[in-house]
């Protein structure tokens, strides 16, 4: 019995080992085969890790990362990106780790409040680095007085325009009044041009609500919101909704706006077939790709009358650098930090990725990006809203609302479901 | 004659790798549904049944993603079982031609989730999309949809892309159980001048329900599975309208970040998931005894 | 002549949307929005083919996927075919637990131990590495192959099984000289079933792969959704690219699937 006993083991045992080191072997030499080519660490060679959601920037981050990597030949850099969704949902847990992301970017509203609260990011206020950065866009990334994260890129979420289609439909100035900017709808819709086009179907409701609810509402309403001192079944929202539901209500939005995602949303700005695209100034550059002829700037429905507007527009600092708390690698991440808050780096990133950033003295080539740099200075925005709803399921709700309404539903319907939602949340 | 002690070691690799990476896994889940973990904070409190309570009745989402999950799971149990099962019947005969329309219909089963949310989206797609433009083309204009945008058809959009996913399994399954029916079964029927619904009442589905029974529990475990399909073309969109079960675990739990509470719903769902497919078993079982 | 349109009907459904991936990966972006449907006056090209070899490494991902899909394969159906045969071969409820116990493991969804399963590979420093994704793919993928084999090994004539233990064989020959061989048509189609979950497993790359070098192939896929937003024509064409194996593996072992296929569920 313990031969045949000890002869079972030794038969599976062969088996497995000799496959287990067929497998690991291989492993390992796949690795090489698909390494992209920096994975050799030298004696004194640091190797850090970045991790970020922005796919569209890796060409610009690759030349960035090389010319880093000439300069401090200590440090090398490897970076991952990720699609924004699934960095959303699993960054948290792979910074637990300290192995990865020794650099990392992060969103701000409920990931960085959850990233804070669970001490996944170094405080960084003591760095020089930060005196590099414009001061009041990034208070986004402090918590009582302590600078955490860095926001990099500075977005205006708000619709992107077409200038010649607005001027041939008569409005030399944008309208600053509700009034005028649906009569401005109407006359481009009855040239036969679709007024707004929001991809409904991915980005377009969240980032539509910020310029919508940005003068209906006081500063700090989502705050309350999540609080419980506000109620979305109150003016401000219903108010937003109602006013959304008239722009569909009158055919001011393509068709099947719910069904629209942002390429085709794009399409149809490109083709000049509408002159509004409900989405954000980081879109600028991809419409120029498509249609190089267009002329474009930047535009939020005033939904109060002239004299009660308070906001032109509306800012949102994002992709915010951070250094990994459980890093072993911290002074070296903070070099690739201080590195890319370079006045020159920080331009060549601007103009190459078409954004417009939170680094002071960065000289803006691009012609969408000085055409728009304005909004900068001389515009009063407001920081988008949306991210000052810290609970991603009340994020959700709020959205819901919208959606609710461009399917169909009454305003006050809309807001009381989302409101019985919120505050099943709260609890 | 009694079977060696012996055997008992065949068990040991595959029970050690599915115990450590499977079942202890699977078991915290129990163990974190009394807590109000996050999922990232070294430190939690127990709650007790506090997240069960607020399932049942502080969660109009959660009663709204069963509800849509069981829309979608009728809705691919019955034309995915229908279509397979006609399907199998057609093509029963293993002729070159057959086999052929078989490995056709099969195709799109070795497709990763990913390529057919992408391939779907763009289908569905209102504006560029084949389906509308197909329909106006044979003059069906009027039946176009904003598809995946609209509330009350998403989740069958999504139903029906699942059945086109995954018909073409169940369909082998399906001829492989015809193959087990002894051909003189049908020959008396027809001496007796059974009409072809006769047959197949009193024949083939009886005999079939060996398959069928395969067939059904697995559908349900894949559409209650369905979360890629779901997640990849609508995020659970347009609101709540294609929630399902699974989806909103991944949003409680990794959206939200109350591991606790998406732990409990996922201890509810293992449980919805087991009662289903021991019905279903009983059902069809029951039915078997009958003939 | 109803059996016949049904037929066709079904096959254009399938046919037809195939048909515009590969339409759409031959095509520029401008160019699927001017006519989604339509091959363009300037006809088709491949830059995107290249495009993607180029500028991305699928080469390595290839490759990764390969290790990570054939040793995972091989693996879980080592083992679950010998936990069959254990279930097989015990009678009474002590089989039906054991059976219970591992095919729980097809109703538990991913997302439940998504976790505790992170926490526990990193704890065991096996992330950013292939044999990790292998070890947990074995364990995940184990009890469906569990629940295919077992049901096809109960319907193995016992007389043969009794014959060879008089002549005095052990539950390890008879496993290896019988068993096995009699099982082969269903261990194919069992393994064409996790070759298809393996290769296309986005979860567990997702979770456990940051490093590049240990990528896999629909990870990389992934990539570009957010590289290419919804850039239709370059997502298709890493859709061909990365189903193209699959459809290779499936062509070469059809046969031996469907004939597997059926005899597992003949006695279901």
């Amino acid at each position: 019995m313990k031969s045949r006993l000890r002869k079972y083991i030794g038969s599976f045992g062969l088996i497995s080992m000799l496959t287990v080191a067929g497998c690991a072997g291989s492993g390992s030499s796949g690795g090489e085969t698909a390494s992209s080519g920096d994975t050799t660490t030298g004696e004194d060679v640091t190797q850090i890790s970045f991790i970020h959601w922005r796919g569209e920037d890796v060409d610009a981050f690759e030349k960035i990362i090389s010319d880093f990597e000439s300069a401090n030949q200590s440090v090398q850099v490897e970076m991952n990106t990720y699609p924004s969704e699934q960095y959303q949902s699993n960054a948290q847990q792979m910074l637990r780790s300290g192995s990865v992301g020794d650099v990392f970017a992060v969103f701000p509203g409920s990931q960085f409040e959850i990233m804070k609260k669970a001490g996944l990011m170094a405080d960084l206020t003591e760095e020089a680095f930060v005196s590099n950065f414009e001061e009041t866009p990034i208070e986004v990334g402090q918590v009582d007085g302590k600078q955490y994260a860095l926001p990099y890129q500075m977005v205006f979420n708000m619709p992107v325009y077409n200038k010649d289609l607005i001027e041939a439909a008569g409005f030399d100035e944008i309208p600053q009044s509700w009034e005028g900017f649906l009569a401005m709808a109407k006359a481009l819709d009855e040239k036969g041009i679709a007024p707004i086009a929001i991809p409904a179907a991915d980005i377009g409701v969240g980032q539509f609500m910020n310029s919508m609810v940005m003068n209906n509402s006081e500063d700090g309403i989502f705050e309350k919101l999540g609080a419980g001192e506000a109620s979305l079944t109150d003016e401000w929202w219903v108010k937003t909704l109602t006013q959304i539901k008239e722009l569909l209500d009158l055919g001011y939005f393509q068709d099947n706006p719910l069904g629209t995602q942002q390429d085709a949303a794009m399409a149809l700005v490109a083709r000049g077939e509408a002159a509004m695209l409900a989405t954000g100034s980081y879109h600028m550059s991809s419409l120029k790709e498509l249609n190089p002829e267009l002329s474009l700037d930047l535009l939020a429905p005033i939904t109060v009358s002239e004299d009660q507007k308070r906001y032109d527009g509306i800012h949102t600092a994002t992709f915010m650098l951070a250094v990994n708390e459980n890093s072993e690698k911290k002074e070296a991440a903070k070099a690739f930090i201080d590195y890319l808050s370079q006045p020159e780096v920080a331009s060549y990133y601007a103009n190459e990725t078409g954004q417009h950033l939170t680094v002071k003295d960065v000289t803006y080539e691009d012609e969408s990006l000085q055409n728009t740099a304005y909004w900068l200075s001389e515009k009063e925005t407001r920081f988008q809203p949306r991210y000052m709803i810290t609970n991603a399921q009340v994020e959700k709700a709020v959205l819901s609302s919208i959606e609710n309404v461009l399917g169909g539903a009454s305003p006050e319907e809309a807001a009381a479901e989302a409101q019985k939602i919120v505050e099943e949340n709260l609890q | 004659m009694k079977v060696s002690k012996s055997i008992y070691l065949f068990f040991i690799p595959g029970a050690i790798l599915y115990a450590i990476f499977f079942l202890y896994p699977a078991l915290s889940a129990f163990y974190y549904s009394v807590t109000n973990w996050d999922g990232i904070s070294p430190s939690y409190a127990f709650v007790g049944f506090e997240n069960y309570v607020r399932a049942f009745t502080g969660d109009s989402i959660f009663m709204k993603a069963i509800g849509n999950n069981l829309k979608f799971l009728l809705f691919v149990v019955v034309f995915q079982t229908i279509v397979a099962l006609v399907f199998a019947m057609i093509l029963r005969k293993n002729s070159k031609i057959n086999v052929f329309w078989r490995a056709l219909f099969f195709f799109p089963t070795i497709l990763s989730s990913v390529s057919v949310a992408f391939v779907w989206s763009f289908i569905y797609d209102p504006n560029l999309g084949l389906l509308n433009a197909g329909l106006e083309a044979v003059g069906l204009g009027q039946l176009q949809q904003g598809w995946l945008g609209d509330e009350s058809a998403a989740i069958f959009a999504l139903a029906f892309t699942q059945v086109w996913f995954h018909a073409g399994q169940m369909l082998i399954i399906f001829v492989a159980g015809l193959h087990a029916i002894p051909n003189d079964l049908y020959e008396v029927a027809n001496i007796e001048g059974a009409t072809r619904w006769q047959t197949f009442r009193k024949v083939t589905w009886p005999l079939l329900a060996p398959s069928a029974t395969i067939v059904i529990a697995y559908t349900t475990i894949q559409s209650f599975k369905a979360f890629d399909l779901v997640f990849a073309m609508t995020r659970g969109g347009p609101n709540y309208s294609t929630e399902i079960i699974a989806t909103y675990i991944y949003e409680v739990g990794f959206r939200s970040y109350s591991f606790g509470y998406a732990s409990a719903i996922s201890v509810i769902f293992m449980a919805i998931i087991a009662l289903i497919t021991f019905l279903q078993f009983k059902a069809l079982r029951s039915g078997r005894v009958n003939y | 002549m109803v059996k016949k349109g049904a037929l066709l009907l079904y096959g254009f459904l399938i046919i037809i949307p195939m048909l515009m991936v590969i339409l759409t990966s031959m095509k520029t972006l401008q160019q699927t929005f001017d006519n989604p449907l339509g091959i363009p006056a300037s006809g088709l090209q491949f830059s995107n083919y290249i495009d993607i070899f180029i500028e991305q490494t699928m080469v390595g991902y290839f490759a990764n996927s390969v290790i990570v899909t054939l040793c995972s394969v091989f693996f879980a159906l080592l083992f679950a075919s010998m936990i069959a045969f254990g279930i097989s071969r015990i009678h009474g409820w002590v089989g039906g637990v054991l059976f219970a116990v591992f095919s729980l493991g097809m109703i538990v969804p991913a997302q439940v131990i998504m976790v505790p399963l992170y926490s526990l590979v990193l704890q065991l420093e096996l992330t950013d590495s292939l044999f990790g994704l292998i070890i947990v793919n074995v364990a995940v993928t184990m009890p469906i192959a569990i629940f295919i084999l077992t049901g096809f090994m109960k319907t193995l004539p016992k007389e043969l099984f009794e014959a060879s233990m008089i002549d005095g064989a052990g539950n390890w020959k008879i496993f290896t000289k019988m068993v096995v061989p009699m099982s082969l048509p269903s261990m194919s189609a069992t393994a064409i079933f996790l070759f298809v979950i393996n290769w296309n497993d986005l979860l567990y790359p997702l979770l456990f792969i940051t490093d590049n070098a240990y990528k896999t192939l629909p990870l990389a896929l992934l990539d570009f959704q957010g590289q290419y937003a919804t850039n239709y024509p370059m997502l298709f064409t890493g859709v061909i690219i990365s189903s193209l194996p699959m459809v290779l593996v499936y062509i070469f072992l059809q046969r031996y699937f469907v004939a597997g296929m059926m005899a597992g569920a003949v006695k279901g």
